[in-house]
């Protein structure tokens, strides 16, 4: 029997479960998928614009001290912005342990402004340390490109980068210095300068680009496994910064963050179970006690725990659906929605309106233990607890608040898990 | 779950005692062109492909998948692209997918559509009809090998057949084949009023009739008798390699075989982890069966491991096991995973006491059927199976044996570290007492 069984392996889930298991609880992951960590630029979002106006945030802790008075159903709000630095620091920790340091601004707790795979300017708390030279307020930007490289364009980003008032410009160099193969993606790339004679062969090259007072950009393929060797060679070799400007899908930061979280899962004795599809649940006297997967048989797998944490993420990770006749449901546990808005208000009109989609604001209410609420405010299992994407009353996208949203919530349920572990549930085996 | 699944999305009764939230759905039966339009072309899949990461002859899941196949639509002419012939079918991409497509499927069946419109090469044919090869082989196991496993028969395969020189083709029992040690002691069987149907696969019949023994013995060692019925071929290797007619022949051949113990309410129990997903879930999706008899006998067949952990959770198994202080490295086939019944053998190996299980997380050995077989692809399957060869060596020269479900992946570890591989059956069998894990035989107790 397991202490907590956690449905989703995305940034919350992980970090959840890697919590409880440091806690000693005995945890098990199950998910349909990998989760939206592969989609991520790998940065820590926090807060990037403003809920109410949609102005730029220079200070999201501040800002969201501000936003949590207004919003009190806010996730921020529920978990408090003590608890969200708090967790900030743990997943900071996390990271660096199994070698993927991140760090933000010079001056603590301001956002960074990072280009973004169009040359737009996008704010994060935390970047991992490969990005961090990419800060745009700096030295002239070289943009280096790949010819043949899927959906990055140096010249592209430069431009943007240029109209935004920046120095920069862009180059190209030959494919043929990182890849023989006629066809690579962005992890295929990374792989092959994991290879030091590879990202030597780039080094040199790069060096020829190069002039005076310049600082390099690169997409996000400097390496996999050897990703922070691979770095610290070609830095030591050109002698300026050189960063990663983060691609499309699939997103080698997000991988090697995902990596690193399954490694301490892994250490940890955390059993992963991926490919498990929920598809019904046990509840007696209130509690969950157990969930159902689709298997290969028509016999589904339980899995029994003593508590269960939903962490399936939002309409992106499909911890909701939706369907053309309007019905939108979450997905592992039928939970009730909050904040679901009529079928012809679900969106703005713009696509890219600042105020965001009103959709996106539907979730599972949760109250203050980040517990999913029914209707009338009560819980609707005694031992469940949710977190991340899947929460109610923000709006990730137009927030810019995905990844802190998804820490600051992870780590707060674990926690309120551990706490509630009662005594006579620890002997159990 | 879909919609369409439920009644009333958010309408679940709270608190209600053993309430599922919607009916169970097997998961075979959402139609596979239907998931097609789940993918939202996140390349996840492309990012944990062996295959592509191993060869750029496989342009990856997504692009030989979901993006391929309108190009496949039902009246779609010629088949514009065979690179999804690449595809080795070990189903990561399904594993990865957040949407939950069935890539793999995809692929199978866009390979069948190339055997359907150009035909299947010889070799192929031949890789299909490992039962064959199986019997004729074993009428004379010792001529059989010297004359398949000499380098110039494994030169003129490759030449002529294109089948790789170097690649682990496994050899035929010396000992006799499964069934005739089955014949051979049928006075000693136990008889109970507990009994399982015992799903051996060709590979146990002629190859490794050792995994047989064990599993028999640990079946008898529970209190069951066991019942091995006729059966034949599960189908997968044509499966694998494009043959759907052949393989519904065989598959349907099985159903009606096993059909009358799953009516009776017999447990059908595999150690062929692919055979049993064949026979659960594969032939009849890609082959679009969905019938009343095929059900029931989905419903009744377990994956041996499966099956002990069952027994265990309810009580019934036998836990007289004694310490086996060795570091095991354990790898968890494709098709394990495929079953996404969690993985049942280190919850059963978890019982022997001093038994220190190491679970990888390769995603593949490389062979996949008979994938790396094919002279064009073995150097791809080594590649891909460099994970687990590394994962094992990196244990040290302490590993004697390595673990796997799938016999598949047992010869492929064995051709890539070396080291002796076992069916966790084989191990569970040894800490009863009652096998030998090194001479890959049963015991003979004292007077038995």
């Amino acid at each position: 029997m397991f202490d907590l069984t956690v449905i989703g392996a995305g940034l919350a889930g992980m970090l959840a479960a890697c919590n409880a298991a440091k806690a000693g609880l005995k945890v098990k992951v199950i998910a349909q998928g990998l989760g939206a960590l592969h989609w991520s630029a790998g940065t820590v979002d926090v807060l990037g614009y403003d809920p109410a106006t949609g102005t730029p945030v220079s200070h999201p802790l501040q800002a969201i001290e501000a936003l949590s008075a207004a919003q009190p159903a806010h996730p921020y709000a529920l978990a408090g912005t003590q608890a969200l630095a708090a967790a900030l620091d743990e997943f900071q920790a996390l990271a660096a342990e199994a070698g993927l340091p991140y760090a933000g601004a010079a001056t603590a707790g301001e956002n960074l402004w990072l280009p973004s795979p169009l040359g737009a300017a996008r704010p994060a708390l935390l970047a991992p340390k490969a990005q961090l030279a990419g800060a745009l307020a700096g030295a002239p930007l070289l943009i280096v490109g790949l010819q043949g490289m899927r959906d990055f364009f140096p010249e592209l980003i430069a431009e943007n980068l240029r109209r935004a008032g920046h120095q920069a410009r862009a180059a190209s160099l030959p494919l043929e210095l990182v890849t023989t193969r006629r066809d690579s993606n962005n992890v295929h790339l990374a792989l092959a300068l994991d290879d030091p004679a590879r990202h030597a062969a780039l080094g040199d090259a790069l060096a020829a680009l190069l002039q005076p007072g310049e600082r390099i950009g690169l997409p996000a393929i400097v390496g996999l496994k050897e990703h922070a060797a691979a770095l610290a060679e070609l830095r030591a070799r050109l002698g300026v910064p050189v960063f990663e400007v983060p691609t499309l899908p699939p997103s080698v930061p997000g991988l090697r963050l995902n990596a690193a979280l399954r490694g301490h899962l892994q250490r940890l004795g955390v059993r992963l179970e991926l490919n498990a599809e929920v598809t019904g649940l046990h509840a007696a006297g209130g509690r969950l006690t157990a969930v159902e997967t689709a298997t290969s048989s028509t016999r589904p797998r339980r899995h029994e725990a003593h508590s269960f944490l939903l962490a399936t993420g939002g309409l992106l990770g499909r911890g909701i659906d939706s369907d053309h006749a309007g019905r939108v449901w979450e997905t592992a546990l039928n939970l009730p929605l909050a904040a679901l808005p009529e079928r012809t208000a679900w969106f703005r009109p713009g696509f890219l309106d600042p105020a965001g989609h009103p959709l996106f604001r539907s979730g599972v209410a949760v109250d203050r233990h980040f517990q999913p609420v029914d209707e009338a405010g009560a819980p609707v299992y005694a031992n469940l607890w949710a977190a991340g994407g899947i929460l109610a009353h923000a709006d990730p996208v137009q927030e810019r608040s995905l990844e802190g949203i998804a820490i600051a919530t992870g780590i707060a349920a674990a926690r309120e898990i551990v706490a509630t572990r009662r005594p006579d549930e620890e002997v159990t085996s | 779950m879909t919609a369409a699944q439920r009644n009333e999305p958010g309408t679940e009764p709270v608190g209600q005692a053993s309430s599922p939230a919607g009916a169970p759905v097997p998961a075979a039966h959402a139609s596979l062109y239907e998931l097609l339009d789940q993918c939202l072309k996140c390349n996840i899949c492309a990012s944990y492909c062996p295959v592509a990461a191993a060869t750029d002859a496989f342009p990856g899941p997504k692009y030989a998948g979901p993006q391929a196949q309108r190009f496949r639509e039902p009246g779609a002419r010629r088949t514009p692209d065979h690179s999804v012939d690449y595809c080795s079918a070990c189903r990561v991409c399904n594993e990865a997918c957040p949407s939950g497509v069935k890539i793999a499927e995809l692929n199978a069946r866009a390979k069948a559509k190339i055997v359907q419109e150009r035909g299947i090469p010889l070799r192929n044919w031949l890789l299909g009809r490992n039962e064959v090869l199986g019997r004729v082989g074993s009428l004379a196991p010792h001529l059989a090998n010297l004359g398949m496993h000499n380098p110039v028969s494994r030169l003129l395969a490759e030449k002529v057949m294109g089948i790789a020189r170097e690649a682990p083709i496994p050899r035929w029992s010396t000992r006799g084949t499964f069934g005739a040690w089955l014949k051979r002691t049928k006075g000693r069987r136990l008889k109970s009023d507990k009994k399982v149907v015992y799903f051996h696969g060709c590979s146990t019949m002629y190859y490794e009739p050792a995994v047989g023994q064990a599993a028999v013995a640990v079946f008898e060692h529970n209190g069951y008798e066991v019942i091995v019925p006729p059966q034949n071929c599960c189908g997968l290797p044509m499966l694998n390699n494009g043959e759907f007619p052949a393989a519904a022949k065989l598959y349907r051949s099985n159903i009606a075989k096993l059909l009358p113990y799953a009516e009776a309410g017999l447990p059908i129990v595999g150690t062929s982890i692919s055979c049993v997903l064949t026979l659960r879930e594969e032939a009849a999706e890609l082959l679009g069966i969905d019938e009343e008899a095929s059900r029931t006998v989905q419903r009744a067949t377990w994956d041996m491991c499966e099956w002990l952990r069952d027994l265990h959770e309810r009580g019934e198994l036998r836990t007289d096991l004694c310490e086996l202080a060795m570091l095991l490295p354990y790898h968890a086939s494709c098709q394990t995973r495929a079953h996404r019944m969690g993985k049942p053998a280190l919850d059963v190996l978890a019982l022997v006491p001093g038994l220190d299980v190491r679970e990888s997380d390769a995603r593949c050995c490389g062979l996949a059927g008979t994938y790396g077989y094919k002279v064009e692809k073995y150097p791809i399957a080594m590649k891909v199976g460099q994970e687990a060869f590394e994962f094992i060596e990196d244990l040290g020269d302490e590993v004697e044996f390595v673990a796997a479900d799938s016999e598949i992946c047992r010869w492929q570890l064995e051709h890539g570290t070396h080291k002796a591989a076992r069916h966790p059956a084989e191990v569970l069998a040894a800490a009863y007492g009652l096998y030998d894990l090194r001479k890959r035989q049963l015991v003979t107790k004292p007077g038995g």
